[in-house]
């Protein structure tokens, strides 16, 4: 014993303490969104031909924005946190955040802008008979969404019609931004004809907030312009579009799950449509599918067809410092049915579920069961 | 205020962190040259480990690993927002070891 330790210190004893509470640990925890990368070569030997000779580079996308001027992580692009490519890999992941089941995202950096629709079409299916084979075997904990050429909605259908019957793809995978036309359009009715009966949930992620091809994001300069905050408008947008041209009314049982446009937004969005709608719904009737179907309203009020058809992810979660208003806003905002958690992982704003359990004053057991797992199981009949 | 005995100085190497448990805290202790620094191990955004950070600016600030919250390694201010604060705690060399006080 040196003289310090004789002087009658105590000793402090080193640790290597884990991050993620030891709650969730103990509670069931889905995370709906986890973005999968394979090593493009091994996608390449899935490509089908003529496209697997002919393309030896994972296809050129538009220009991208990506965190690293942000967080000054030089190298990492949108991987901020590491990348996972194979069953074994996520698997890691999983048991590091203490998640028990996760529904896998093509993590691709914004494979919709492959020029080349018969190019994109092959790499989705690439992608998709790779998870197959290689990656669903590995455990039943992992699920995915597949991958579809959703900019042309024939070609995503055939796919989700190939692949669709797997009990691992628990759902389809688009995105939504500025850049994209509302898939809530009836020109995508052949995704959902594709999807009915099949209890496939739709995904609509964030996506394509490069700066090409719209004058506002030409404008924008900043990661929190164009990822903080953009995606909150087009989030709005693409779900008023679902709603108002009566996707849910043609299609009462597709589920759709919104991810990374924000949540806080919601309360105020289902007054606003619904007033709106009461007010000013003559032209409901000229819409695609009420003109096929010879209705001139909706069924319900817009906000009614969220609490049946939609939900929201939860990553990244922004919490008040005011726990009354976090409160306020978890209530008004109906997080109880509506929230699904999600980590986005290996993306820079990544949230571990700690903060679903460390607010008990405002998010009480039976709100944690919900959103960690609870509406994630509903959602999904496939989990 | 509890002196605790943390380890020999040369167990920490220049530019990284260790956590310890100190009583009822989790302390993260760093070296920066032959200064040291401890401060609560628990980041005030989303729980990540401090310990696990990187050190930024110089040698002035301290980078939580997960979303890159950046502390300043002398206060425990944020450096973009000062109401966000790491707890700092004191810690001394005593010849060759260090003592924590908390």
């Amino acid at each position: 014993m040196n003289d310090i330790s004789r002087s009658g210190f105590e000793a402090a004893k080193p640790v290597n303490p884990d991050p993620i509470n030891p709650k969730i640990r103990a509670m069931e925890v889905i995370d709906t969104d986890f973005h999968f990368t394979p090593p493009w070569p091994v996608i390449r030997n899935y490509l089908a031909e003529p496209f697997k000779s002919r393309i030896w580079h994972y296809p050129a996308v538009g220009l991208e924005y990506n965190p690293e001027p942000a967080n000054e992580k030089p190298g990492v692009g949108q991987d901020s946190h590491g990348t996972a490519g194979t069953g074994a890999e996520a698997l890691r992941v999983l048991d590091q955040f203490g998640s028990d089941t996760v529904i896998l995202n093509p993590g691709y950096n914004r494979p919709m802008s492959i020029f080349s629709e018969p190019v994109l079409a092959a790499f989705c299916a690439a992608h998709n008979d790779y998870m197959i084979k290689e990656v669903f075997p590995v455990s039943p904990r992992l699920k995915a969404n597949m991958m579809v050429c959703q900019r042309n909605p024939e070609m995503a259908a055939a796919e989700i019609r190939r692949v669709g019957n797997h009990s691992q793809f628990v759902g389809v995978f688009t995105e939504f931004s500025a850049l994209y036309e509302q898939i809530g359009n009836a020109r995508f009715d052949p995704i959902f004809d594709a999807m009915r009966g099949q209890d496939l949930v739709l995904t609509a992620h964030s996506g394509g907030w490069f700066n090409h091809f719209s004058p506002m994001f030409n404008g924008a300069r900043t990661w929190v312009e164009l990822f903080g905050n953009a995606p909150i408008a087009n989030a709005i947008v693409h779900l008023a579009a679902m709603i108002m041209q009566g996707l849910f009314d043609k299609y009462p049982k597709q589920k759709v799950l919104f991810q990374e446009g924000g949540v806080w937004w919601l309360s105020d969005f289902m007054l606003r449509v619904d007033e709106f709608y009461v007010s000013a719904p003559g032209d409901i009737a000229l819409t695609e599918r009420k003109l096929a179907a010879g209705e001139r309203y909706l069924r319900k009020l817009p906000s009614e067809y969220i609490m049946e058809n939609v939900r929201f992810s939860t990553q990244p979660i922004t919490i008040p410092k005011n726990p009354k208003h976090f409160g306020w806003m978890l209530e008004l905002c109906r997080a109880g049915d509506l929230f699904c958690f999600s980590t986005d992982w290996p993306h820079q704003t990544m949230d571990a579920g700690n903060w679903v359990v460390e607010h008990p004053g405002q998010i009480n057991e039976e709100m944690q069961k919900a959103i960690l797992a609870g509406n994630a199981r509903k959602l999904y009949s496939r989990i | 205020m509890t002196d605790f005995l943390l380890c020999k100085q040369d167990e920490i190497q220049d530019g990284k962190g260790r956590a310890f448990e100190a009583g009822a805290r989790t302390v993260a202790v760093f070296r920066v040259k032959d200064k040291f620094y401890a401060f609560a191990n628990k980041c005030l955004h989303r729980g990540a480990s401090m310990c696990d950070g990187a050190i930024a600016d110089g040698g002035a600030t301290i980078r939580c690993p997960w979303h890159n919250w950046t502390f300043h390694l002398e206060s425990g201010r944020n450096v973009v927002d000062p109401s966000a604060a790491l707890r700092t705690f004191r810690v001394r060399a005593e010849g060759d070891q260090l003592i924590l006080s908390v």
